[in-house]
């Protein structure tokens, strides 16, 4: 086989030597192509299983970790919890229409495939800095796709993350995350029960769409290249997923199959070699059966990545009852192929054997790198210039910045009250649902602190958790379990590879303190365009819960003449990452001082403190301090034309950023009581004023609070058109 | 005697779970579930067409729906003197149908609106007795294509016979909007001339549960009870 194809399916040629050494046989083009969707990043995670492996991934209320294709917790009773997130940042950048719609239907697959109905979907988008064209161009093909796709299929959005920064501007990422809920003794897995079941295929048409996605996105990107990869991005239909999601959970339901497995990433190829694997048994599987859309080769079917697919094992009896359940549906259905007892897989087409390969080499033999990585150099700390800043200037800079604008102009584009069990929209510190005839809820949250893990990967992904972890608090939300999206650029450098591990290194260190196990997740690698790489931005997901949905905050003002409290402990000035970037005070990233190491045992402290007040009733309204400190909090908690009055020893302090940061809101009559549970509890607190109807005032200082308001509310409209 | 409803299930509906737990909770009566293949209807006195992407929105919102085999049925009960209601993909089905007038164009900022919206009552009927005038509703409102159209000569016909349910307004706070979709005379929702059937794009049924944002949806089956 000639280099130059080898190269072409992105595997190296060290890589083809191992495979052609355990064959010792020369490899058809199929099975070349089998290799080059199964061996690269996207699906054998060969640069991060190393430092994956180090996760906690379980505990008391695991169902499922990593491995399948979505992690399920234990929610008591016969409920269980699926959720999983994943990225589609490539394609997104290429078309982000389409990229962007075929990412929430890809983790909505993953979803029902364990036999859960959807209930919510979250996503974490990232793009370049807003005055280029082209990323006006993305955003609104991004946010259109992710709109599209879910608000079709009719599954409620409820929140997620946007930001803008220049390191995105020519790798834009869309993490889109998805929450199901599933009964425990209905759970699917891919896992096939007996030699002899039938293999099927579900859904749509095979058509040329995709092929080499995976391998695509395991890519370096040049500019040039992007009409080049067009072909290779997958172009979605809601309707016919919202029909496939119908048809499976029916079919599961009424246990008429016994495994299924959603052909994503790598196709029918990947689908059933996972199968094949898990069950440690063959398959065979005659691709001359495989619903065509438009004739192709066997190559060409092994590796497309059409969508709204689904591969499933069933038992031959069943085969007439599940062909009727799915013409109901309208949805195309064929018998390809059976498990075979030969741990081997094969594929026929035009009574030719083109791929008869055994299991192990394609899965277990995937290669695993121990990439060489550095350890960023220890920060000198310095004291930086806040004398000319002015707190009007301070307060300017926030609302000239998208980052931290009101961003309805996003959210209003999804469905997020379809289904009927929404509690808390976009737009709060967590999106909550409730579980469906229960009182039950489910709290999510999306993260990521790309300059904090950039400045200190170890400390800056224990910030990160702790912020998902605080999102979740603010709301009563008891968190439970975490799905991470590690987005990273090129590993062949030392630099992200360290990057990576240290970031692993923190998220492991916080979600053990929290007893918030990984129980999904994805890996994005090779984030960089022109060579620019991305700023680390491993994305986490965290999802909790509470039995009792009368006991959850709102994030929102209750009542005016209420007091104001803040929980936490502030960072200093001088580390406040976020405020000396976006008070234009550092500019290079080299300028920063190191990061406050991250006390999580104070986190939990403080956490626990909001849950019981909250328990106790005490909590009228709470918000989590992040970016742009307690300003930036107490503008998001503006409600009903609710304002507030404060008063602070140093305005500067309303913008630093903090750990364990909370704004409470508490009525008069419950401030001793709340007041002496804190101090009982040794936590500190500051008062630092109440509720006004109407205004803004600091430190005796007016705002006009209308001004600021409609900045806020719609100047992000105004910026991004 | 207790109150019987049914909603129809097209493919790419996806509001029928939650109209027909809104119609459980709120009716207490027998409420079926029929799909869109049926050719018979039980006799009930209120059908919902709920609200989705009938058909995945292919040709016209609507368009295919209003060609399923249960329609016949639909238009029967209608003629019937019963109620219908359609929301959202429903009140675009009924115009396709031709048991209401005008058309849903797409939203004047052509991009999905999914938010709360306000509304209150204009002319009375047997769908918003209990609403008091100028009473104002906060209920969700996601589509695409919500921005109600017609020709003067249509809308003066609706004026003159009140067939104008509802009409979008602005909340009781600032940084609300008139008229969210642009729909002429910010219309909302209208009914037939005999004022039995409704179409409306807001989503009562996404308000009406004690943890819903709001709980002024169950107005609608309030005043088809009394």
């Amino acid at each position: 086989m000639n280099e130059e194809l080898i190269l072409q399916h992105g595997l190296t040629l060290d890589e083809f030597q191992v495979i052609r050494k355990y064959l010792n046989r020369d490899l058809s083009i199929e099975e070349l192509g089998i290799f080059s969707a199964m061996w690269n990043e996207h699906c054998c995670y060969k640069t991060s299983k190393k430092w994956l492996k180090k996760l906690p991934t379980d505990n008391e209320i695991v169902i499922q970790g990593p491995g399948e294709n979505a992690g399920v917790i234990d929610l008591q009773d016969n409920d269980g919890i699926a959720f999983k997130i994943e990225s589609h940042n490539h394609p997104s950048y290429i078309e982000p229409f389409n990229g962007s719609a075929t990412g929430v239907g890809g983790i909505l697959r993953d979803i029902f495939t364990m036999g859960a109905r959807p209930i919510a979907t979250l996503d974490s988008i990232r793009f370049g800095l807003i005055e280029t064209e082209k990323t006006k161009y993305l955003l609104n093909g991004v946010v259109h796709g992710i709109g599209h796709y879910g608000n079709c299929i009719g599954i409620p959005n409820i929140g997620g993350e946007c930001e803008f920064e220049s390191t995105y501007d020519f790798n834009n990422l869309v993490n889109a995350m998805a929450v199901g809920h599933v009964q425990k003794d209905k759970i699917f897995y891919s896992k096939p029960k007996s030699i002899g079941g039938l293999i099927v295929y579900i859904g749509s048409k095979t058509g040329k769409d995709g092929i080499h996605g995976a391998s695509m996105a395991s890519d370096v990107f040049s500019e040039e290249d992007e009409d080049e990869k067009r072909p290779s991005v997958q172009v979605g239909d809601p309707f016919m997923e919202k029909l496939l999601m119908e048809g499976c959970l029916e079919l599961m339901s009424s246990g008429l199959i016994e495994s299924m497995q959603d052909m994503g990433a790598a196709g029918i190829t990947s689908s059933s070699v996972e199968m094949a694997s898990k069950g440690n048994v063959g398959v065979y599987i005659n691709l001359d059966k495989v619903p065509l859309r438009q004739p192709l080769s066997a190559y060409e079917i092994l590796l497309s990545e059409s969508q709204e697919r689904m591969l499933a094992v069933i038992d031959k009896k069943n085969n007439h009852k599940v062909r009727e359940i799915l013409q109901k549906w309208q949805i195309d259905y064929e018998v390809i192929g059976e498990i075979t007892d030969t741990k081997r897989v094969v594929f026929e087409s035009n009574n030719k054997k083109v791929v008869d390969l055994p299991v192990e080499i394609i899965v277990d033999d995937a290669p695993e790198y121990d990439r060489e990585f550095y350890i960023p150099r220890k920060r000198k700390n310095k004291d930086f210039d806040f004398s000319k800043i002015k707190l009007e200037d301070m307060i300017i800079n926030l609302l000239t910045n998208l980052n931290y604008l009101d961003k309805s102009w996003v959210f209003d584009q999804y469905d997020s009250t379809v289904m009927g069990d929404t509690i808390r929209e976009p737009g709060q510190s967590s999106g909550i649902v409730k579980i469906h005839g229960t009182q039950k809820v489910i709290g999510a949250s999306t993260d990521c602190n790309p300059l904090y893990i950039r400045i200190n990967p170890y400390e800056g992904m224990k910030y990160t958790v702790a912020e998902s972890y605080r999102n979740l608090i603010a709301c009563n939300i008891n968190p439970l379990a975490i799905t991470n999206n590690l987005n990273f650029a090129s590993p062949l450098d030392p630099n992200i590879m360290g990057e990576l591990v240290l970031s692993i290194h923190g998220l492991k260190t916080a979600a053990v303190k929290f007893n918030t196990p990984i129980v999904s997740g994805n890996v994005s690698l090779y984030n960089q365009t022109n060579e620019i790489p991305i700023k680390p931005t491993p994305v986490i997901g965290m999802v909790g819960s509470n039995m009792d949905l009368n006991k959850i905050n709102t994030n929102k003002f209750c009542e005016i003449g209420n007091k104001i409290l803040i929980l936490g402990k502030q960072l200093t000035k001088n580390c406040s990452p976020y405020l000396l970037q976006d008070q234009k005070i550092a500019f290079n990233i080299c300028e920063f001082n190191d990061l406050e190491g991250l006390d999580l045992d104070f986190e939990k402290k403080i956490a626990n403190c909001v849950l019981e007040l909250s328990d106790l009733k005490c909590i009228m309204s709470c918000n989590d301090i992040s970016r742009g400190g307690i300003f930036s909090a107490l503008l998001k908690m503006q409600y009903k034309d609710m304002g507030f009055r404060v008063k602070v020893p140093d305005p500067i302090d309303l913008f630093c950023e903090y750990s364990a940061g909370y704004v409470i809101e508490i009525r008069s009559r419950d401030f001793e009581e709340v007041t002496s549970f804190l101090t009982k509890k040794g936590a500190e607190y500051l008062e630092i004023g109440e509720i006004i109807k109407e205004g803004i005032e600091i430190n005796s200082k007016k705002f006009d609070y209308f001004d600021i308001m409609n900045k806020y509310r719609n100047d992000f409209e105004k910026i991004i058109s | 005697m207790s109150f019987k409803s049914a909603v129809i299930t097209f493919p790419g509906s996806n509001c029928d779970r939650d109209a027909l737990c809104y119609l459980k909770d709120l009716t207490k009566g027998e409420v079926h579930n029929i799909w869109h293949e049926e050719t018979s209807l039980p006799k009930v006195d209120l059908v919902i067409l709920p609200g989705g992407f009938s058909f995945g929105d292919y040709l016209r919102s609507g368009a295919m729906a209003s060609k399923s085999k249960i329609i016949d049925e639909v238009v029967k009960h209608a003629n019937d003197n019963r109620y219908l209601l359609g929301i959202c993909n429903g009140f675009q089905i009924l115009t396709e149908i031709g048991l209401l007038e005008g058309a849903l164009i797409r939203n004047k900022k052509l991009k999905f609106l999914g938010k709360n919206c306000f509304i209150k009552k204009k002319f009375k009927n047997n769908f918003n007795l209990s609403i008091k005038d100028n009473q104002i509703l906060q209920i969700p409102v996601a589509h695409n294509e919500g921005n109600f159209y017609c020709d003067t000569e249509t809308l003066n016909l609706l004026k003159n016979n009140e067939q104008i349910a509802f009409e979008y307004c602005k909340g009781e706070f600032s940084n609300t909007e008139e008229n969210i979709n642009g729909s002429i005379e910010a219309i909302a929702g209208i009914t037939n001339k005999k004022k039995n059937v409704l179409g409306m794009m807001p989503h009562p049924e996404r308000a009406y549960s004690d943890f819903h944002q709001s709980q002024d949806g169950r107005l609608i089956i309030e005043s088809l009870i009394s």
